[in-house]
């Protein structure tokens, strides 16, 4: 009974099998924090619109099911934002090299926020 | 959730809808279409046939909103009530058991009362 067309889109998912479902808060991580307060104030202003960030959120395709909430929005947000010409992905680039290197974090897998060693260096 | 008084009078409105097609208890259809882009009715309730519990009022169109639109003209959001049955067919629980879910209006057409629509 589950329709099966070519414009399904990767949110709609009514009706698939779920499976387990996690029951545990998991809380919110800084970076998940300073990205939704972000996107809040992005979307308060005037730059982007919820209906715009859903639309890209739809748009990522097979990697919506791969990535996590945060992930999602935070990446529907970078769309929307370089698609509107608010920023180029060049200009993004340089900032997130930039804070990098400020915060000398070698890999972006790891913790935005290394205190101790910021503070050191 | 507080729902306002005037739900019970069958004539609610969160916000002006003026110029609608339906009113409280009209039974409609969802239309069964599966246009490309950013579309506010999931896929499971396409060709299903429920009943018009409010309406909400007439907001900027989110399908055009989505693309950087203005979202105008407006269109009607209803709250549409459907059982349960009529939307999974292999439904287990009481005959009772319904779900309501916010259509806009552009995704919604009259139904004659009673039917259903299992046309795959």
């Amino acid at each position: 009974m589950t329709d099966t067309h070519a414009h399904k889109l990767p949110s709609d998912i009514g009706g698939n099998e779920a499976g387990p479902v996690d029951t545990i808060d998991h809380g919110m991580r800084f970076w998940e924090r300073q990205a939704n307060a972000l996107r809040s104030t992005l979307t308060r202003k005037g730059f982007v619109k919820t209906d715009e960030l859903r639309r890209a959120a739809e748009e990522l395709g097979d990697r919506y099911s791969q990535l996590h909430y945060f992930e999602i929005t935070t990446s529907a947000l970078r769309a929307i934002m370089i698609e509107k010409g608010h920023m180029t992905e060049a200009e993004l680039k340089a900032k997130m090299d930039d804070i990098r290197a400020r915060f000398n974090v070698p890999d972006e897998m790891e913790s935005p926020i290394k205190k101790g060693k910021a503070q050191s260096t | 959730m507080n729902e306002p008084k005037s739900h019970s009078v069958g004539k609610s409105a969160y916000a002006p809808a003026p110029g609608r097609r339906f009113e409280v208890g009209d039974r409609v259809r969802v239309k069964r279409r599966f246009p490309p882009g950013h579309r506010r009715t999931p896929t499971y309730i396409r060709g299903k046939v429920g009943e018009i519990e409010r309406i909400c009022g007439a907001f900027p169109n989110p399908e055009e909103l989505a693309y950087g639109f203005d979202g105008e003209p407006k269109k009607v959001l209803y709250r549409v009530r459907f059982a349960q049955k009529e939307v999974w067919p292999r439904y287990t629980g009481p005959d009772r058991d319904l779900i309501e879910m916010e259509i806009y209006e552009h995704w919604l057409e009259p139904a004659m009362a009673g039917t259903s629509d299992e046309k795959k």
